[in-house]
């Protein structure tokens, strides 16, 4: 990329949205991931006609482009490893229509998921996915990530939300995808291969996706467990049961001993604990189905188990969980959380060995690990927890990465179940997957001949996550010169 | 002249800390008027990592962006990493000017011809960053955090603010009259 194309680029989104100070680049290489990486420009679209020059322009020339909603992707998806344009996504950011009666909407990709819901929230209605990111989340980035949260055990993920969207393919070409319908059976759902495709299928510019009405009455519960792998068993349990819940939370007590050192929530010291959720329109009906979940929780063990109805108090247990993660930096004095192996899914009857498995496999590489996650939807999180400052620790956390992820296939579970693959993931992504990366790969020369959309990730990606790029931490380099 | 950087070298632990999950600029002005990273408590945090490890140099720009900071400490209340980001950026402040570099930042400023040398705004600065000898009135940069009630009490119309960072002089003078009936 030389002086003339930034000089040309600049000119379609204008001088005051284009950015290529060192500062700038250096911001927009990094996202939540352990990666760090430089562009050679950022640019800023505000409609999509620019989209549409840029790729044109880049797909011409062979830039690398790398589409970025917020940077809160864990797992290196957002960093620009080859170098190109960064285009930030965040100033394509209006509600463009809320239809209740047809229960849709229609947005552009740099609304903030909480912003969306503020809006849909005097309708009576919510986008669900509800990524413990929505804050900040965009719902371009949810949807190129698949994105799920604490509800996804009910509503689905990002995949069950999508209804159509339109996108800029890297010739610049505008398509519209999937319909304004609540079903569709036209064809190739390309719209769904659009969710979790990371940036390197298209650009989407606009999105039409399904919501819900907000449930009139939510009772959260929290049960206690002396063992782990009893918390496991009983998610196990709920599922198996039948019981409707609308959340199914599990935390260890790494992440019960992090959010109350940083939350001062006073949460019990136990082994683990369960946060299950039940909701609707009736509270006979939702009361029927907590009993159902208690009883569940009880058989394997759960004790001190207690539900509110109180919104207030229904909030203040929940922020443990919702800042849980940024929580786990401060487990342990001289440590540091990273997220690494850090959302795989297994079948529930596997919940409670993966449980076990995490510590086990922290145990014997001098690391931390936590075991939480939404556990309703068979999603297990983790985040590695050590001094980010040794070159051996890193060598641990390879080590038990890869023993974490031999578990979880061997289970028949998957490497991501909503953080999704970038760099971090992908040499386990590319083990798992390893009948279909030549077809994955065909799927990508098919939208994207001169493959300039993110590349190098997912099948892509350099086989060892470790010396994909630099690390964002102090430890020196780790690559080869 | 202290080492470069050397209050800055100090939270280089507290800066791994930081998971760089981003939910410090859900509330963060100045991202909310610009819509720019770089404008991010995230984004200070990463410049400042840049400057230490060597990947960055001190430009103009890039230490404006680290010292452009109104300190309302949203970014503080939502950080569960517990980074103390407000205490970096005034150290950073501190560190830049020892290393000579010099910077506007959101500091008040005073117009001395029309100053009249009251002290008002000495008498509710909260930081102590105002004061008066014989070279006549000085603000401290780095004690200064650009709150804004010294321009809004000043019966002189002596202090000039930074605007144009999605705080409207309504919000401010709202601020600055909740701020005196408290104290």
């Amino acid at each position: 990329m030389n002086a003339r194309d930034i000089e040309k680029l600049r000119e379609i989104v204008g001088e005051e949205n284009a950015r290529s100070s060192p500062a700038d680049l250096y911001i927009y290489g990094a996202d939540a991931s352990v990666h760090a990486a430089r562009p050679d420009l950022v640019l800023v679209p505000g409609k999509t006609e620019e989209v549409q020059a840029i790729l044109r322009y880049a797909n011409a020339k062979k830039i690398p482009v790398i589409p970025r909603g917020a940077g809160s992707g864990m797992s290196g998806h957002a960093v620009p490893i080859d170098g190109g344009i960064v285009l930030d996504m965040k100033r394509m950011n209006r509600i463009l229509e809320i239809r209740p009666q047809d229960i849709l909407c229609r947005v552009q990709p740099g609304v903030v998921d909480d912003d969306l819901n503020k809006a849909l929230k005097p309708y009576g209605f919510m986008y669900p996915p509800a990524p413990a990111s929505s804050c900040i989340a965009t719902i371009g980035g949810e949807i190129a990530n698949n994105a799920s949260g604490t509800r996804s055990v009910k509503y689905g993920a990002t995949r069950d939300s999508v209804l159509g969207m339109k996108v800029v393919l890297a010739s610049g070409e505008l398509v519209k995808l999937g319909a304004n319908t609540n079903v569709e059976a036209s064809g190739y759902q390309l719209e769904r291969l659009m969710v979790g495709s990371e940036g390197t299928l298209g650009v989407i510019v606009e999105a039409t996706m399904k919501i819900v009405p907000i449930p009139k009455i939510r009772c959260l519960g929290i049960a206690c467990y002396n063992k782990l792998a009893d918390a496991g068993h009983a998610v196990s349990e709920i599922i198996a049961s039948g019981c409707s819940a609308s959340m199914i939370e599990l935390m260890d007590n790494v992440a019960i001993t992090a959010v109350n050192e940083t939350q001062n929530l006073g949460l019990p010291d136990v082994e683990a604990i369960i946060l299950f959720e039940a909701e609707g329109r009736v509270k006979d009906a939702v009361q029927a189905e907590i009993d159902a979940i208690q009883a569940a929780c009880e058989k394997h063990g759960g004790f001190n188990i207690e539900t509110s109805y109180d919104a207030k108090e229904r909030t203040r247990i929940f922020a443990g969980r919702k800042k849980l993660f940024s929580s786990l930096s401060r487990y342990k004095e001289g440590y540091a959380c990273t997220s690494l192996a850090d959302d795989m899914a297994v079948p529930y009857s596997r919940m409670a060995d993966l449980a076990g498995k995490i510590h086990e496999v922290a145990a014997r590489n001098n690391i931390i690990m936590s075991a939480y996650g939404h556990c309703g939807s068979g999603c297990m999180h983790t985040k590695i927890l050590m001094d980010v400052t040794k070159k051996a620790q890193w060598e641990d956390a390879r080590r038990a990465v890869a023993e974490i992820y031999d578990y979880v296939h061997s289970v028949g579970g998957t490497t991501s179940a909503e953080h999704g693959i970038g760099l971090s993931k992908a040499p386990a992504f590319k083990k798992e997957k390893a009948d279909s990366l030549e077809l994955q790969r065909a799927v990508k020369r098919a939208f994207d001949p001169n493959n300039i959309l993110n590349p190098h990730k997912l099948f892509d990606a350099p086989d060892d996550w470790v010396t994909a790029t630099e690390l964002r931490y102090p430890v020196g380099s780790v690559r080869e010169p | 002249m202290a080492a470069p950087y050397e209050r800055l070298k100090s939270w280089m632990h507290e800066l791994n800390l930081c998971i760089r999950c981003g939910y410090c600029y859900e509330l963060c002005h100045l991202y909310k008027s610009h819509a720019y990273e770089t404008d991010t408590p995230r984004g200070k945090l990463l410049l400042i990592y840049g400057l230490l490890t060597g990947a960055l140099q001190p430009d103009p720009g890039m230490v404006e962006k680290v010292v452009q900071c109104f300190y309302c400490k949203n970014c503080e209340r939502s950080c569960s990493s517990k980074v103390s980001l407000t205490k970096i950026f005034t150290d950073a402040k501190a560190d830049f000017l020892d290393a000579g570099i010099d910077f506007r930042g959101l500091a008040a400023r005073t117009d001395d011809d029309l100053c009249s040398r009251c002290r008002v705004c000495q008498a509710v600065c909260k930081n102590e960053a105002i004061s008066f000898g014989e070279d006549g009135k000085k603000i401290d940069i780095v004690k200064c955090e650009g709150c804004g009630v010294c321009a809004a009490t000043c019966p002189s119309n002596a202090i000039i603010m930074v605007e144009g960072f999605g705080v409207t002089r309504g919000e401010l003078r709202e601020t600055v009259r909740a701020f005196l009936e408290e104290v």
